[in-house]
């Protein structure tokens, strides 16, 4: 069992390593294919508000200004541009508010350690209670349900 | 004049709840069985005020009185009788008043099925009518569906909206408002219980049970059709957004979901009573919090909902002393329920409290979400947006851990802390990861964290439940036990959620879909099917007329499998225009295509898309709310085959030794 950890461990590490390599060559100008700068485009426009309706996201909304800036997405991918960059362009165009992803801000922290916090929380009592409950052993109730 | 009747009713049925809060106090403190016994008078004499006062409201919508606000608002003369009749819960005011009725009708039923002089139903009773009363001077002082519209009377009304002009408003909101009644019902419960004497806790969390899962069954409902509508009606072809008005809807079914496991715990294990009337009091805030959201209009939302501030703040004060009465009451009488005496849990006990504990958590996480850029907005004057990336980012991973704990929960023991059990469920477990990281990999040629997450759950779910089956089969060999449909319940419902999962992790990551603007003549190829735009038709109905795209789909060997209609409505009398798309439905996925706006004289922008497995979403809920009914069902055969030893019906709130 432990050679299995061991081994998605190592698999886990090297995906991040890929990973983490894609994205050092990102900065530098990109050649996508077409078939790319569709589902690149397409999922940007999907994490994107659209600034004109009440919460579509840019793919969604059929306002003007939703077509104009996805004309826009592919426009940029087509000179090379990185997903990175384009939605900084968009949020310098049109705010914060335009992203549908919070940026990890100050301001922003807690609520992505709100839910770590819930859930460490949980683990803790998960302990406390294996803790308590191998200190006081007692025979089981004899209950014969058995679901 | 039938308005003022309505209104009168209104009247008189918050008199008789305001009687109704104070007397079953008084009729316990004195243990006067001749005080107790005008409970339920009073209760029915309720419920039949409502009742009549619902009914009003619908024939002014079927009279076309637009004296009336309310009527002139939300209907008019073109619109069909169904939608007329479902136009009374179609806007705020008749909403609220739904819900009060079903809230009075729900406490009918259970009088009806039960001995009155028990206290536990007094004390039920009393809130229940506190709730019905604070509800009901709501809407007399800031949103009374009987306004009248003096002296200007409209001629004609200002129709539905358009949008809700759909199947959809028949089964989703009724659906809906059902479970936040049920929650309701399960927060008075727990009110009741922790009034009453702790003695009784276990037999009380008993009774909570076929109400939570009622209201479980109503808010998995609600959710499935409101889900299903929205990507029928809104033409984008999402089924689920992460919008607040979606949110509101699903935090109460996650917490719902929690009430149902907890009770089970309660009951079943006489352990942690007081989590799971915790839970029953959180479930109603939770209810509340997303009403006062929704009504408020403080979030932005894509599913329109006529929206009023001053409303909010009447919303919020009901909250706060709703909520602040309950958990008061909670804090003071908790403490007695925690049993100091130390007792070994079993692995099943506490795999379920851990899986009620994470769906909490999912809840609250989803609801500071989903209030965060208000929050934000107040404290620093910036606007941001929290949208569908981040809710998944947090949901799916707390989705796994629930899931986790869902496959491994049935395979533990009640009695023993089983580590054994568990080393070898924490290899199956590696073994299904790596399996989902080689799927993973062939399927999508990266690592994708969320895609792994939804196969690994698609496998190990069934896994687990399958393997479940032969160890109660084993089992059964040794000792007959007649709890069978219990079991069945579980398996089909957990079944569902994993047919959900398969549904919505296939859609999200197989789906093809192709953004263009096409003319009669066009076509395109998407996904193995050839799209030829024929024509553009202009067709008439009664309350609107639609501009339709005739789209033949061929298979790829130039076979015609059918035609598509995607339309742009544009309704008569308000000239508001939606689009609604078109689906060729099947089993294993659906066509897809909306028509968006003209881009030349010929031309329109069309979206395709090709939706593998995306009803299976909708089937795991409906196999969901199979299950809780299928159990609901054999608890009330239960009682009249007598095996029990208390008299029991399923939506009764019996106490007591017979």
């Amino acid at each position: 069992m432990k050679i299995i950890t061991l081994r998605l461990a190592l698999l886990l590490l090297s995906a991040t390593l890929i990973s983490t390599s894609i994205w050092a060559a990102e900065s530098s100008v990109m050649h996508y294919t077409q078939t790319e700068i569709k589902t690149i485009g397409l999922s940007i426009a999907k994490t994107l508000r659209c600034p004109m309706s009440t919460n579509q996201n840019l793919l969604d909304s059929q306002a003007p200004i939703a077509n104009e800036l996805k004309a826009e997405i592919f426009l940029q991918l087509e000179q090379g541009r990185s997903e990175a960059q384009i939605i900084d362009f968009m949020v310098q165009r049109y705010g914060e508010k335009i992203r549908y992803m919070p940026n990890l801000a100050p301001g922003t922290m807690v609520l992505f350690l709100f839910p770590l916090f819930l859930v460490a929380l949980i683990a803790a009592w998960a302990l406390w209670l294996r803790r308590s409950n191998t200190q006081t052993q007692q025979p089981p109730s004899l209950d014969t349900h058995h679901d | 004049m039938a308005a003022e009747i309505g209104l009168i009713l209104l009247i008189i049925a918050s008199v008789i709840s305001l009687l109704l809060a104070i007397t079953p106090f008084i009729a316990v403190r004195k243990n006067s069985s001749y005080l107790k016994s005008y409970t339920s008078l009073f209760v029915h004499l309720n419920t039949t005020a409502l009742l009549a006062a619902i009914i009003t409201l619908g024939v002014l919508f079927v009279g076309n009185d637009f004296s009336v606000a309310y009527v002139a608002n939300n209907s008019n003369t073109q619109l069909a009788t169904l939608y007329k009749i479902a136009a009374v819960w179609g806007g705020h005011e008749g909403s609220m008043l739904f819900w009060i009725v079903a809230i009075a009708i729900w406490n009918s039923c259970i009088t009806l099925n039960t001995r009155k002089s028990d206290n536990f139903h007094q004390y039920l009773c009393a809130i229940l009518a506190m709730l019905i009363l604070g509800f009901l001077l709501f809407l007399l002082f800031t949103s009374n569906p009987f306004a009248r519209l003096l002296p200007e009377i409209p001629v004609e009304g200002r129709d539905l909206n358009p949008i809700l002009q759909d199947i959809g408003l028949i089964l989703h909101p009724p659906a809906l408002f059902i479970g936040y009644v049920g929650l309701s019902v399960c927060f008075a419960g727990a009110m009741a219980a922790l009034l009453e004497s702790r003695d009784k806790i276990q037999q009380h969390c008993k009774q909570l049970r076929p109400w939570a899962i009622i209201a479980w069954i109503a808010l998995t409902g609600g959710n499935a059709f409101g889900s299903w509508w929205a990507y029928n009606e809104l033409g984008w072809g999402g089924w689920w957004f992460w919008d607040p008005v979606e949110n509101a809807s699903f935090i109460p079914w996650l917490v719902a979901t929690a009430m149902v496991h907890a009770l089970i715990l309660s009951e079943k294990r006489n352990a942690f009573h007081a989590s799971s009337l915790f839970i029953c009091l959180l479930g109603f805030a939770l209810c509340l919090l997303g009403t006062f959201l929704v009504r408020s209009g403080v979030v932005q939302s894509v599913h329109a909902f006529a929206a009023d501030p001053t409303r909010g703040t009447s919303i919020l004060i009901l909250l706060m002393v709703f909520v602040g009465c309950g958990l008061a009451l909670f804090a003071y009488r908790a403490p007695g329920l925690i049993s100091s005496a130390k007792v070994t849990l079993g692995g099943k006990t506490v795999a379920l409290q851990l899986g009620n504990f994470l769906l909490l958590a999912t809840a609250l996480s989803i609801l500071l979400g989903t209030c965060y850029p208000l929050l934000y907005e107040v404290l620093t004057g910036a606007t941001i947006s929290v949208g569908a990336p981040y809710f998944n980012s947090i949901f799916i991973p707390l989705l796994l851990l629930i899931v986790l704990l869902m496959g491994a929960a049935p395979l533990l023991s009640w009695h023993t802390s089983s580590h054994k059990a568990i080393k070898k469920l924490a290899i199956y477990a590696l073994g299904v990861l790596a399996v989902a990281i080689v799927t993973t990999i062939g399927l999508y040629q990266q690592l994708d964290l969320y895609l792994i997450s939804g196969v690994f759950c698609i496998i190990w779910l069934p896994l687990c439940l399958i393997k479940s089956v032969t160890e109660r089969q084993k089992r059964r060999a040794k000792s007959a036990h007649h709890d069978q449909t219990r079991f069945v319940g579980m398996f089909i419902a957990h079944m569902g959620v994993a047919l959900s999962i398969f549904g919505a992790t296939t859609v999200s990551y197989l789906e093809q879909e192709e953004l263009l603007r096409m003319g009669p003549g066009q076509g395109k190829t998407l996904a193995g099917y050839t799209f030829i735009y024929e024509a553009t038709e202009t067709v008439e109905y009664p309350s609107y007329s639609a501009l339709q795209a005739k789209i033949a789909v061929k298979d790829s060997r130039d076979r015609l499998i059918t035609y598509i209609y995607p339309q742009r409505q544009t309704f008569n009398t308000n000239a508001m225009e939606i689009s609604a798309a078109g689906i060729h439905r099947s089993l294993f996925g659906d066509i897809y295509i909306s028509m968006g706006t003209q881009l030349s004289e010929q031309e329109y922008l069309v979206r395709i898309s090709d939706k593998p497995m995306v009803s299976w979403i909708w089937i795991g809920a409906l196999l969901m709310m199979f299950a809780g009914l299928m159990v609901l069902w054999q608890r009330r055969l239960v009682v009249h085959s007598g095996k029990y030893w208390q008299p029991y019906s399923f939506i009764s709130a019996t106490g007591g030794q017979p």
